[in-house]
């Protein structure tokens, strides 16, 4: 799948290949409000990756439906609207409009943006906030829920657990990293939000390290993400437990990368004689 | 619009155009027909520790052969290691993307406002013009630079046939200050005239001749750069904001704007 915030709402892919190559697309977050995100720059390189800060800028849940849902419905794959929010409410209320989308397949709840002053981490980094924020919008969409988890938490699988009694579906791990960095020259942030969260391959071991955590100590599947960009990164994180996989910055460098990395799947499983990628899902963990 | 296409080039021809100024041709790219001036190419580079593309505008295509030519500035990591590529090297080339320039009217006026390297996408629509044949002495070219060393591939705009006004910061060649100067002096004088503006360069005098623009209501583009972690509308990261509020991508709803429209920092 791609990741939410690294394929729009599929329009721009859809150009380069058709989207049913993908298994599922997940979106931009959606929000309540439409949102222009924060003002530019909104990106910097950084050694092996990236910071952005874009501020959720997206459509809204109005136009979303209106306008992105009728494009999504001639395209044949999942669909994964990523919701975001400032309270408890606001995810409420985008998910309820998106239970009665029929091309809607799964919501995955962005409980985790570090790049918003209100809400969105707020709630990723409390126990008790992830579980209430997921266990509310349970109540009202009764499709596939995942839940997207933050890396900057004193502990990851406490998270997990707690959106698994919320009621979620699925995890999908991790989120970026915060960051920041500097012009030494003028002694400005590269970012005018100052910080950003950190993506790209720099984070991968961090992302592995979460997955694992969070594979041992809880029931849910788990989507990997984390600077991932060829299949020998998608192997890695399925022997740490990940059943599914998302590909985020990486499609900036090369929009094609998720079909590369699917056909060097294919030969990867047929050089290790294995007939499905489940056969790799947590192979780390019997060691 | 053509569909963008990533594609393994070669580098065909290098050309030391000194002072950390480079042209490379690149080859065989399938789209360089399709490639209308203004639009860019998004290069990877075959070297680890720079993760995301390059963008450069397109300076001059070969149809026939297929090539395209790219000309910088060492200006950064990214341009350093281009710089030291040679003949034979392989690049990973996407493209076309972005928006082209739209072409004036037959009887205007054009005045081409260039700001050391953002000649080369202008350079390529003049030369689009007088294959098009407009007269390429209806076509003042504006070409500043801190310092003559800035002002590479004169004698080759000047081939094209247009007026080439050239000034520098000091001095060293054409008339001594700011290219802006020189336009608007061309502009009160040719009052008269039906005339249309294309502008690329540095974002300060991108403002100035916006505001050129404006003060003498003549209809004109610009050529913006930005830094492009995509180059095909997903990250919006290249986000420029925009005079009537919110924001545009210049990857995709430019790099060419008209006129009026970006919010340029005072």
């Amino acid at each position: 799948m791609t990741a939410s915030g690294c394929a729009g709402y599929g329009e721009e892919l859809a150009e380069l290949y058709p989207l049913s190559k993908l298994g599922a697309l997940v979106t931009k977050s959606i929000t309540r409000q439409p949102r222009w995100g924060h003002k530019p720059p909104r990106t910097v390189e950084t050694p092996g990756g990236m910071l952005n800060a874009i501020g959720l800028a997206n459509v809204g849940i109005d136009d979303f439906l209106k306008s992105k849902i009728p494009f999504l419905e001639k395209q044949i794959t999942k669909v994964i609207v990523n919701v975001a929010g400032s309270t408890i409410e606001e995810y409420v209320y985008v998910c309820e409009r998106l239970a009665d989308c029929e091309r809607v397949d799964m919501v995955e709840l962005n409980i985790s943006c570090p790049n918003v002053d209100e809400g969105g981490i707020e709630f990723g980094s409390s126990p008790a906030m992830t579980e209430k924020s997921v266990s509310e919008v349970r109540k009202v969409f009764k499709k596939p829920l995942i839940a997207k988890l933050a890396p900057n938490v004193t502990s990851i699988s406490e998270i997990a657990k707690a959106a698994e009694r919320g009621g979620a579906d699925a995890l999908s791990l991790i989120n970026s990293v915060i960051g920041t960095s500097i012009n030494i020259n003028t002694w400005k942030p590269h970012l005018t939000n100052v910080t950003g969260g950190l993506t790209g391959p720099a984070i991968k071991p961090i992302a592995l390290a979460m997955v694992r955590d969070v594979y041992r100590k809880c029931k849910l599947p788990i989507i990997g993400i984390g600077g991932i960009t060829d299949y020998k990164d998608v192997v890695e994180f399925m022997l740490f437990g990940a059943t599914a996989i998302q590909v985020g910055t990486q499609l900036f460098v090369d929009p094609t990368a998720p079909l590369k990395i699917i056909d060097g799947l294919k030969k990867y499983l047929k050089s290790k004689n294995l007939k499905s990628v489940n056969e790799l899902v947590g192979k780390a963990h019997n060691n | 619009m053509t569909k963008a296409t990533c594609e393994d080039t070669f580098i065909v021809k290098k050309r030391d155009l000194k002072n950390d100024y480079f042209s490379l041709v690149l080859a065989p790219f399938s789209q360089t027909p399709n490639i209308k001036p203004g639009q860019f190419v998004h290069l990877r580079l075959p070297a680890t520790d720079v993760y995301f593309r390059r963008a450069f505008s397109v300076a001059a295509i070969s149809p026939k052969k297929k090539e395209i030519e790219i000309i910088f500035k060492v200006f950064g990591r990214g341009t350093r290691i281009l710089g030291g590529l040679d003949r034979g090297d392989h690049i990973d080339l996407m493209g076309p993307l972005g928006k082209s320039f739209t072409f004036p009217e037959k009887t205007d006026r054009v005045i081409m406002v260039a700001g050391g390297v953002g000649f080369p996408p202008l350079m390529f629509l003049t030369e689009e013009l007088v294959h098009h044949g407009y007269n390429p002495k209806s076509i003042d070219f504006f070409y500043g630079g801190r310092s003559a060393t800035d002002l590479v591939e004169r004698a080759r705009i000047k081939k094209l046939g247009v007026n080439l006004h050239l000034t520098t910061n000091n001095g060293t060649l054409g008339d001594k200050g700011l290219i802006t100067n020189a336009v608007e002096g061309f502009m009160k004088k040719h009052s008269q005239s039906k005339l249309r503006l294309y502008g690329c360069g540095p974002e300060r005098m991108l403002k100035a001749v916006d505001d050129l623009s404006g003060k003498y209501h003549i209809h004109g583009q610009l050529a913006l750069e930005a830094l492009m972690p995509c180059g095909i509308g997903i990250c919006l990261g290249c986000v420029v904001e925009l005079k009537e509020g919110g924001f545009d991508r210049v990857c995709v709803d430019g790099p060419v704007f008209d006129t009026g429209v970006v919010k340029f920092a005072p």
